[in-house]
């Protein structure tokens, strides 16, 4: 045993618990031992990072707690038994998805997988929908890095793949007492990470941009560069390009183990048959050091870390444009950005998120108390705003390791795998810039046993599913002339028409799902959630998809809508 | 797109909206009744169970049936209807209000002298209750589980718990237990029910289904569907109590913790809003604060009873097509309820000069009350008195007052309980 790691050893034993063990293993620390609680877990973790290696296996247990398995889906089949492609994305996320659009400027075979029955169901839909302008990372980071060069990509991004996207600007607002520590300290992040247009503005200034803001600061920073769009469609609008310029995704599809021969993966097994790939991509989100494992190359660990978000009414858009935020002192160093309020592209408000160190990777159940904590810290930034303009609520899990940066590279020993791991905030804003780099990767790794041309075919241009909401009324005249669904409403909170609903059933990727049709025309987000509409898509996909009203399902696997029919029906039939 | 102009648009052809649009129609006004879905009648539509139009035609009759009635009335009389209609977006402008309209043809720019809102309410959600916990499916409302049995013909679960005790949980408890699912219970934080007596007794004690009253569900187990609930007792301030909970193994939780009238379309069109009701203020016949701007029945404040409903719809678009004729209001005294005794009472002003010299008074009291006696008073007369053998907060009542008892010198209406009956109860 190294000195370095008897040191850590020692240094565990003594601030966290007695019989925790450290040993090396390729370049990193792993720790293992019982522990009493997750707290324990994670601040051993912690400890451990930054000391010289790679970085932190934790596989510290707690006494008395078995971690549930990951939720994987019922489907067994051979539907892909014996493929050979290319490259395997593991993970339909933001990453994996904008991985596999920007794979396909290449002529290679691409498969996308992902366990669960539709994209964006994990982190990539539960996050505050930000493009963050950068300065919060520590400077150095592959974080700012990414950051900086995915903000800046997203106006391309956005009108290629047809999906609104806005830079709305955001003010971290400041007291005075705090102004002479957080002015300078932001100004010099903004410098280091390349943050573009940043500005220290007073009171006044920042009124004028935010007119309903509290009146309770005294100057604040303003970043012109952040933006907002909607994770979940960016999502599908990423998968679909990709789909339509040649990759294949398969959903209900999980990775489950992997053969390993002379430092190559040589086969990856699935609930749906044996994978042969060329080159392995892991953008397996919270499940990212599970998959590193499966190629006995896990050199991190994820940490779940749990943000709770609060949706306000629609009505109370027009409060803000702006994200608002207003950390306070001790935020500032923490490794999450602090929460605040913001509007999404569709014109809701967003209070929060917090952060929450647990050990649960997909438990998306929320807390009272930290929702009315949340309500009591942040609605006060906008006065007009009332725990009665709430309508939902709803959890995340951001992938965190403990190093607290993206690992984005090649795998050290196994030639053939890249990672895309440890995306926790601001991995949206990130995106596009972690595509393109992993993507250079993957090319790299393929151009060793194999010939990469460009495609030739290559449309980055995706046409979205139409949104009345954002026509002229002239515009939506002619749409529904041309198409009548367009013209019948079926959510009447959202405004959505069955056209809509119709085309997401028709959608290159085909779904079957309540939620699936809600991601991606957003029939059900408003202030009845659900209420009203449900019935009426049910209906909808039954009609299109041909399907019985009691196979249809809320979101996959058993989560079926309706049991059976009642005993009048049945007595009638 | 079309541009087309009315003296009067109804939306929502409920059993108010029905009501207001023939009423509009009779006073000579050019009158449209517009109707998102693709059948009149509102949410009677699904409500297959009777109790419905006793005060109005005196016989027990289902939801469907008494909106079959004024159906009828309204093809009689041939009146414009626009089913399928969708309010896309509304403004008003000095002289009117502009309303977008989309259907199947296209997009109508509607300008109508008068609208009368008419558009009902919706049902609170889960959240707003701050139920916690995963989010699997089987989740839904009483008024989506109503429609899942009684329109598509499913049962959305096998064995469920209720919470909430409003009239549609209670409606819905009997509804499956008949249709052959296990309700287990319904759960209600507060300590009295809020749906009416009746229903409690016809119901839940009937089929034996418990009202745990003071208790209520604190989390949703189940990844895919609903597997279980935890409920536990709640203190006077509703916070769940340590030691209380109890896991309830179910498929299915079915909410009625309350309605709230929708007014989305109000509020397009500027009207000023009740935080009370949460319907927009109004005088005796409906007309806002928005002048050629009229609501009526669950848009204006939730109803109990369809009859009274109806009543509301008649007198707001009587009063539409008078303001179309030119008539406009003049004298508004404040109605002011005591809010020690009462948790409403509308209308939120009395048109002094209205036609009709009778209005009609609805109001709620703010917790269950055994004998008591209320009255309205003005300029220190009393208008109008009734006594009551007991009210309780979800049964509406309602008062009917004289214009003509009320004092010039007046500034003010106010409703209470009488004073020296007061002095009585508390001593
Ligand atoms: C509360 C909260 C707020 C946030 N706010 C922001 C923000 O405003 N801006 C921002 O930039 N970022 C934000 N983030 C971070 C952002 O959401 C994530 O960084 C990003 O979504 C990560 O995307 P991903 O594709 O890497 O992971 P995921 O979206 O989690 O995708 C990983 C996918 O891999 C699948 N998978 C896992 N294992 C397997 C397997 N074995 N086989 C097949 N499939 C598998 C999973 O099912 C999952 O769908 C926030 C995060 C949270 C939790
Ligand atoms: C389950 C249940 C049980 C009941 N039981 C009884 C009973 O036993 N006895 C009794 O007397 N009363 C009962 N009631 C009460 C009574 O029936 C209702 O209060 C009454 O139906 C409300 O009528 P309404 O016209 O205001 O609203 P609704 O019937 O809800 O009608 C509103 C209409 O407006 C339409 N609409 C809304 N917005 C728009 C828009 N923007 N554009 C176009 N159209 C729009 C809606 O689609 C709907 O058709 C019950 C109510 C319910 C819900």
């Amino acid at each position: 045993m190294s000195r370095r790691s008897q040191h850590i050893q020692q240094r565990l034993q003594q601030q966290v618990e007695p019989n925790i063990s450290c040993r090396e293993g390729h370049d990193s620390i792993i720790l293992e031992g019982i522990v009493d609680n997750w707290a324990q877990v994670v601040r051993a973790g912690k400890l451990a990072a930054h000391e010289g290696y790679k970085g932190v296996v934790n596989r510290l247990a707690i006494e008395g707690l078995t971690l549930p398995p990951p939720r994987s889906p019922k489907l067994k089949d051979t539907a892909l038994d014996g493929l050979h492609v290319d490259v395997l994305i593991v993970g339909g996320g933001v990453t994996g998805c904008a991985i596999a659009r920007e794979l396909t400027r290449k002529s290679i075979s691409v498969l996308l997988v992902e366990k669960e029955d539709d994209l964006a169901t994990h982190a990539s839909s539960r996050n505050n929908g930000m493009i963050h302008p950068g300065i919060e990372p520590h400077p150095g980071t592959s974080k700012a890095y990414f950051n900086v060069h995915g903000n800046a990509m997203y106006d391309t991004v956005a009108a290629e793949l047809g999906i609104p996207f806005t830079r709305c600007g955001s003010l971290i607002l400041y007291q005075e007492r705090w102004e002479r520590f957080l002015g300078p300290l932001f100004m010099a992040r903004a410098r280091q990470n390349g943050v573009p247009g940043v500005r220290l503005i007073n009171k006044n200034e920042a009124l004028s941009l935010e007119p309903h803001l509290t009146r309770e600061f005294s100057a604040a920073l303003h970043m012109p560069s952040t933006g907002i769009i909607s994770p979940y469609l960016l999502t599908v609008a990423y998968a679909e390009n990709a789909v339509q310029n040649g990759a294949r995704v398969s959903l209900e599809t999980m990775v489950v183990d992997m053969k390993v021969r002379e430092g190559r993966i040589t086969a990856v097994g699935t609930n749906r048959g044996t994978l042969f790939p060329r080159v392995i991509v892991n953008a397996a989100g919270c499940y990212a050091d599970a998959v590193a494992d499966m190629a006995g190359d896990q050199f991190f660990t994820i940490h779940p870390r749990k943000g709770e978000i609060i949706i306000l009414d629609r009505k109370k858009g027009h409060l803000i444009s702006h994200v608002v935020a207003k950390p306070r002192l001790l935020q500032v160093k923490s490794d999450t950005k602090g929460g605040g309020v913001n509007r999404t592209i569709d014109g809701n408000i967003l209070v929060g998120p917090n952060a929450v160190e647990q050990p649960f990777r997909e438990d998306y159940s929320t807390d009272r108390d930290h929702i009315k904590l949340m309500l009591q810290r942040y609605l006060p930034l906008v006065p007009e705003l009332s725990p009665a303009d709430l309508i939902t609520y709803f959890a995340g899990t951001r992938p965190a390791t403990y190093e607290e940066d993206f690992v984005i590279e090649r795998s050290q020993y196994v030639r053939n795998l890249v990672h895309a791991a440890g995306i926790q905030s601001p991995g949206l804003a990130s995106a596009p810039a972690i595509a393109e780099e992993v993507a250079r990767l993957t090319v790299g790794a393929l151009g060793e046993v194999a010939r990469v041309g460009d495609n030739p075919t290559f449309d980055g241009h995706r046409q979205g599913i139409p949104e009345p909401e954002r026509m002229t009324w002239e515009e939506r005249d002619a749409l529904i002339h041309r198409r009548p669904d367009y013209g019948i409403i079926v959510c009447r909170c959202e405004g959505i028409s069955k056209g809509q609903v119709v085309d997401a059933l028709n959608s290159p990727i085909s779904v079957t799902s309540i939620d699936a049709v809600k991601r991606r025309v957003r029939a059900g987000m408003g202030r009845c959630q659900g209420a009203f509409c449900t019935p009426q898509v049910l209906r909808i996909i039954g009609e299109q998809n041909g399907e019985q009203l009691a196979a249809i399902t809320k979101k996959g696997g058993d989560s079926f809508i309706l049991a059976t029919e009642t005993k009048t029906v049945q007595r009638a039939s | 797109m079309t541009v087309r102009n009315v003296d009067i648009a109804v939306l929502g052809a409920g059993p108010a909206g029905m009501a207001a649009a023939l009423a509009a129609a009779g006073g000579g006004a050019d009158t449209v009744l517009i109707e998102r879905e693709n059948h009149l009648g509102g949410i009677l539509k699904q409500c297959v169970h009777d109790g419905f139009g006793l005060l109005r035609f005196g016989e027990k009759l289902s939801g469907p049936e008494y909106a079959g009635r004024f159906v009828h009335m309204v093809r009689e009389a041939g009146l414009a209807v626009l089913t399928s209609t969708f309010v896309a977006a509304a403004r008003h402008d000095s002289e009117e209000s502009v309303l977008m309209l989309v259907d199947r043809s296209g997009v109508t720019e509607l300008h109508a002298k008068a609208v009368v809102l008419a558009t009902g309410c919706r049902e609170r959600s889960a959240r707003q209750v701050m139920i916690q916990g995963t989010r699997p499916a089987g989740v839904m409302t009483a008024g989506a589980a109503q429609y899942y049995v009684n329109v598509l013909g499913y049962l959305p679960t096998t064995r469920c718990v209720i919470l909430g005790s409003g009239d549609i949980g209670l409606i819905m408890a009997r509804r499956l237990t008949l249709e052959g699912a296990e309700v287990l219970g319904v759960f209600e934080a507060k300590s009295t029910p809020s749906g009416l007596s009746r229903n409690v007794a016809q119901c839940l004690d009937d089929f034996g289904i418990q009202l745990h009253l003071s208790r209520t569900v604190t989390r949703i187990f189940g990844d895919d569907r609903v597997e279980a609930v935890e409920t536990a007792a709640v203190d006077e301030k509703m916070r769940p109590i340590a030691g209380t909970e109890e896991r309830l193994t179910c498929d299915g939780v079915i909410l009625s913790v309350g309605l709230i009238p929708e007014n989305e379309v109000g509020e397009a069109l500027g009207v000023p809003m009740d935080p009370v009701t949460k319907g927009p203020v109004m005088d005796q016949n409906g007309q806002t604060q928005v002048s050629g701007v009229f609501v009526c029945g669950n848009a204006a404040h939730v109803n109990d009873l369809v009859d009274y409903v109806t009543e509301s719809g008649e007198r707001a678009g009587a009063a539409a097509a008078a303001f179309v004729a030119g008539r406009r209001t003049h004298r508004l005294l404040p109605l002011m309820a005591d809010s020690t005794v009462l948790l409403y009472a509308v209308p939120q002003f009395v048109d002094m000069d209205a036609p009709e010299s009778g209005a009609v008074v609805y109001f709620r009291s703010g917790e269950e009350l055994g004998v008591t006696v209320v009255e309205v008073t003005a300029g220190g007369e009393t208008v109008a008195r009734h006594r009551y053998q007991h009210l309780r907060p979800p049964e509406m009542e309602r008062l009917e007052i004289d214009l003509n008892r009320i004092p010039v010198s007046a500034g003010s209406l106010n409703i209470g309980v009488e004073s020296a009956a007061a002095a009585e109860m508390t001593s």
